[in-house]
């Protein structure tokens, strides 16, 4: 099986994928109205919680944080596979990248967006949210750059925009074309403004080609230190659960996991929807289905890591909070985290079912359901079983208002994600063609092309 | 002595590159060779065997760019804790190490994807109007070679284009 | 120019607080709580209500534990009930420790605020400015005593809470707390600031006694001492001194030597090296009743 067809012809290409901008399936309206629906609900709960108060998500003192956090955290993790495919899979010539990375890049930028939400909502002021900004002022009040909720501002401003950077330049070729074939109106305009004017003449290549090596190359350090900063919020800590020094790697094993999952879960939504069959082709859902194995073990190890470090310390609280996830009343959702993060993966190890649709698409979803319960599992227990006796007969469970929000997010990515793919081609057009054109010349070579070009 | 564009295209890079390599070869007058612009659908890399070495200095704006992104952010983020009533935070020192080096880390990257888009825009003199001969088939399949080159040149290089199977040839209007 | 006054004074900018740091002068206060005399009564815990303006949020409220105590006494009850010889309740053995912000010399809280609206103040407190809050409660979450509350609703505006009439007893030292920010024990810093303006207008130092925090003067039992710990004079240092517990120290000394020694002062956790303020006396008493 090829990763791809090598005698495509390109004009195909170009057609197929502007076919996407026009006429998707019905099921990509139904997809888009039930996000509206869902993000619906989150904006009625915010303006609930905004007007009446933080008490209404059920949250208490001592148990500060809830869902929010462990949202955010799920939203920041699902963004670091679109730089593992984009950056470190084009710095590594992994050809197979080339027809998804688009989208999973576009999956990062708006994860990071959906985050970003979950700090606006968790704030308990946030109508004050501008004091947490470094802008000057001549009072010469600054924030607190010790706080590293700092500087998880700057590494997911730095992430964000540098993402949506990386997503733009890459796609401007894609733009051209589609300025070159759509039909006059509002979107030719958008498109003639966004393509820059490109031609693809050899300068523009020559300088792009240089350009998108160099971001690759600073994305790369960039992902992995915004998650291990996000590990630090809780790492940096002195809580016991949370001060753990192998949490950053912990973290960013985390993230590259549930974003994989998600990548199949898209890949497979867009491929029906977006009739993508002979781009997103099986092959090259296997192959990200046993990178996703791959994560999915390093995770499994660095989460015994954890916990053995922590059993072996004979740090007395941190070993508290342990046996607490495992027995106490979050045991049903930890030992649930255990099985969807751990057991489920061994699904994908199964040859027949790495190219088995519904399973994978069924498995993809309970990878992440594990891991957002992981996010919970980190965040939560450490609050009910901390430091502090008084603590630990205060019971909480998040209320509908916190659900509400939680869900609400998915509609909300789910909805500027099909957005995205409905304005912007989805597929790289120009990338596909070279892909195609590599294994062309490899062919002619007569090289053995089975096995992918690279 | 005016100067005309004029635009071939042709079906893959193959025979566009044997039509350079003539060009090249014939030393025709009123015809400056960097004034040969490639068109393509992809990048071809190989294309600078034939060209020669045309630069490309994104890197360079790339380096400014992150030195001044980090500097910038140590200074500032130090200078801003010095500044702001200097009042003592969990025992810590006012202007700590660790978390100044996270934020410099991450103020040195964002200098340096910032710069280098504003770079490459730079270097590949975007945005801009289109050249006036352009054809859409460029961004679909086809090689195109745009050739801004002297009226008494024009002739000969057509003919060069043509014994290359030029699928089509876009001529401006002579002034 | 930042950089500058960065440059200049750089070693002002370089130390770490309180162990490589000068002692707080003149002021350092601080406190001892005698658990040999406390009977858990849980007057200072309604003189602070009073005090402070901090609301009572009512039942409903309570049962989902959004309760504003700041000082808030902690019941740990014996379990020596099963074994023969042992006690016939539970509640013989109850032990009581009111609790409130340990005013830390090196906060965790203070570290991971975003906007650094909690911090050290020159004369050791550890101090929370409402208006600066943004409600990340990061300071909550950071805090090993749990002892910060948090304005979970809007209370000011709540009819429930200080009713019509009931606002007239609001102290008009104290601000009240808007919904969205994080509050706790400030060791009564309106009585401070105001024997301060007055010992300065007479050309001073406070004296010890002059300031009495709200829980101090309710307790019957005297069984919280607070003082300027500088004071060589106030009885809080002489505590301190007596039972050879030092600010500055994350392990006393005394716990060191052999056999141990019969000094009751301890500070709670303080191997996590918050340096908190507040000295407990172990209670000697077998039992609270």
């Amino acid at each position: 099986m090829k990763d791809i067809r090598e005698d495509i012809a390109w004009a195909k290409i170009n057609q197929d994928v502007l076919k996407s901008l026009e006429n998707p399936r019905k099921l990509y309206w139904v997809i888009v109205f039930c996000a509206m629906a869902v993000f619906s609900v989150g904006l009625g709960c915010e303006i609930y919680q905004y007007n009446v108060g933080m008490g209404v998500a059920n949250l208490n003192n001592p148990q500060v944080w809830g869902l929010y956090i462990a949202t955010f955290i799920f939203w920041i993790g699902m963004s670091h596979s679109g730089t593992l495919l984009s950056a470190i899979l084009h710095l590594m010539h992994a050809d197979w990248r080339k027809p998804i990375y688009r989208f999973a890049e576009a999956m990062t930028t708006f994860s990071l967006m959906t985050a970003g939400l979950f700090v606006m909502v968790h704030i308990g002021r946030l109508w004050q949210f501008y004091y947490s900004l470094p802008y000057p002022n001549e009072r010469g009040i600054w924030p607190n750059f010790q706080s590293p909720l700092l500087w998880d501002a700057m590494a997911i401003f730095t992430y964000l925009s540098s993402s949506v950077l990386f997503l733009y330049v890459g796609m401007i070729p894609d733009l051209a074309i589609v300025r070159d074939n759509i039909h006059a109106g509002w979107r030719k305009k958008l498109y003639s403004a966004l393509s820059l004017g490109w031609e693809g003449t050899d300068r523009q290549w020559r300088n792009f080609r240089v350009t998108y090596l160099t971001i690759a190359c600073f994305l790369i350090p960039l992902a992995v230190s915004v998650h291990s900063i996000v590990a630090g919020d809780f790492a940096m800590s002195q809580q016991p659960g949370w001060h753990v020094t192998s949490f950053p790697p912990y973290f960013v094993a985390g993230a590259l996991y549930s974003g994989c999952a998600a990548i199949i879960t898209l890949f497979i939504i867009l491929r029906y929807v977006f009739r993508f069959e002979e781009y997103m082709t099986l092959p090259i859902l296997k192959k990200t289905v046993r990178l996703t194995f791959a994560i999915a073990m390093v995770w499994t190890y660095l989460n015994a890591v954890e916990f053995a470090s922590v059993w072996y310390s004979h740090d007395q609280a941190s070993k508290d909070v342990l046996i607490q996830k495992a027995t106490g009343p979050y045991a049903p959702f930890w030992w649930g985290m255990i099985f969807c993060g751990s057991v489920v993966p061994f699904m994908l190890s199964i040859k027949r079912f790495q190219t088995n649709i519904p399973v994978l698409f069924a498995v993809s979803l309970l990878l992440n359901l594990g891991m957002w319960l992981e996010r919970w599992m980190i965040v939560a227990p450490t609050f009910s079983h901390g430091y502090y006796p008084w603590t630990w007969d205060h019971n909480q469970w998040p209320s509908m208002v916190q659900w509400g929000m939680v869900f609400a997010s998915f509609g909300w990515f789910t909805l500027l994600f099909m957005i995205f793919c409905k304005v912007f081609p989805s597929v790289s057009m120009y990338e596909v063609k070279e892909m195609v054109y590599h294994r062309k010349l490899h062919a002619a070579k007569g090289g053995n092309n089975s096995q992918g070009a690279h | 002595m005016s100067q005309r564009h004029i635009l071939a295209l042709f079906n893959d890079f193959e025979e566009a590159e044997g039509a350079i390599r003539a060009l090249r070869a014939a030393k025709i007058d009123g015809f400056n060779f960097d004034d040969l612009t490639l068109k393509s659908p992809i990048e071809h890399h190989e294309v600078e065997d034939i060209l020669g070495e045309r630069s490309a200095p994104v890197q360079r704006f790339t380096l400014v760019g992150a030195l001044m992104g980090g500097l910038l952010g140590f200074f500032l983020i130090s200078g801003a804790q010095a500044n702001f009533y200097a009042q003592m935070k969990g025992g810590k020192p006012i202007v700590p190490f660790p978390p100044n080096f996270v934020l410099t880390y991450e103020m040195f990257i964002l200098g340096g994807v910032f710069v280098s888009i504003l770079g490459f825009l730079i270097c590949a003199g975007l945005p801009a109007k289109r050249s006036p001969l352009y054809s859409a088939k460029v961004s679909e399949d086809q090689i195109g070679i745009l050739i801004k080159a002297e009226d008494k040149a024009i002739e000969k290089i057509k003919s060069v284009f043509v014994t290359f199977e030029a699928l089509e040839i876009q001529e401006e209007a002579g002034k | 120019m930042s950089v500058t006054n960065l440059l200049e004074n750089w070693s002002q900018f370089r130390h770490f607080h309180p162990v490589d740091d000068k002692p707080h002068d003149p002021y350092k206060w601080a406190m001892s709580i005698d658990l040999d005399t406390c009977t858990g009564c849980n007057a200072c815990s309604v003189a602070c209500f009073a005090e402070n303006n901090i609301p009572v949020v009512g039942k409903d409220k309570f049962e989902h534990g959004q309760q504003m105590h700041w000082m808030r006494i902690e019941r740990y009850w014996d379990e020596d009930v099963s074994n023969p010889g042992g006690r016939d309740f539970p509640d013989q053995g109850a032990q009581f420790l009111p609790m409130m912000c340990q005013q830390c010399e090196a906060a965790p809280c203070e570290t991971v605020c975003p906007v650094a609206a909690t911090n050290h103040t020159p004369d050791g407190l550890n101090s929370q400015i409402y208006n600066r809050c943004i409600g990340s409660r990061y300071c909550s979450a950071n805090c090993p005593f749990k002892v910060r509350y948090f304005n979970w609703y809007d209370y000011p505006t709540d009819d429930s809470v200080w009713p019509a009439e009931m606002n007239q007893q609001l102290n008009p030292d104290v601000s009240v707390r808007s919904k969205g920010v994080m509050e706790k024990c400030t060791f009564c810093v309106q009585r401070i600031s105001a024997a301060k303006i007055t010992a300065k207008n007479e050309g001073r130092l406070v004296h010890d006694g002059e300031i009495q925090t709200a829980c101090q003067q309710a307790c019957p039992t005297n069984a919280i001492t607070f003082g300027n710990l500088v004071d060589t004079e106030a009885r809080v240092h002489k505590q301190w001194e007596a039972q050879r517990v030092e600010i500055d120290k994350d392990k006393q000394e005394k716990d060191e030597e052999k056999g141990g020694t019969d000094l009751r002062g301890y500070r709670i956790l303080e191997e996590l090296r918050a340096y908190p303020s507040v000295m407990y006396l172990e209670r000697v008493r077998e039992s609270a009743v």
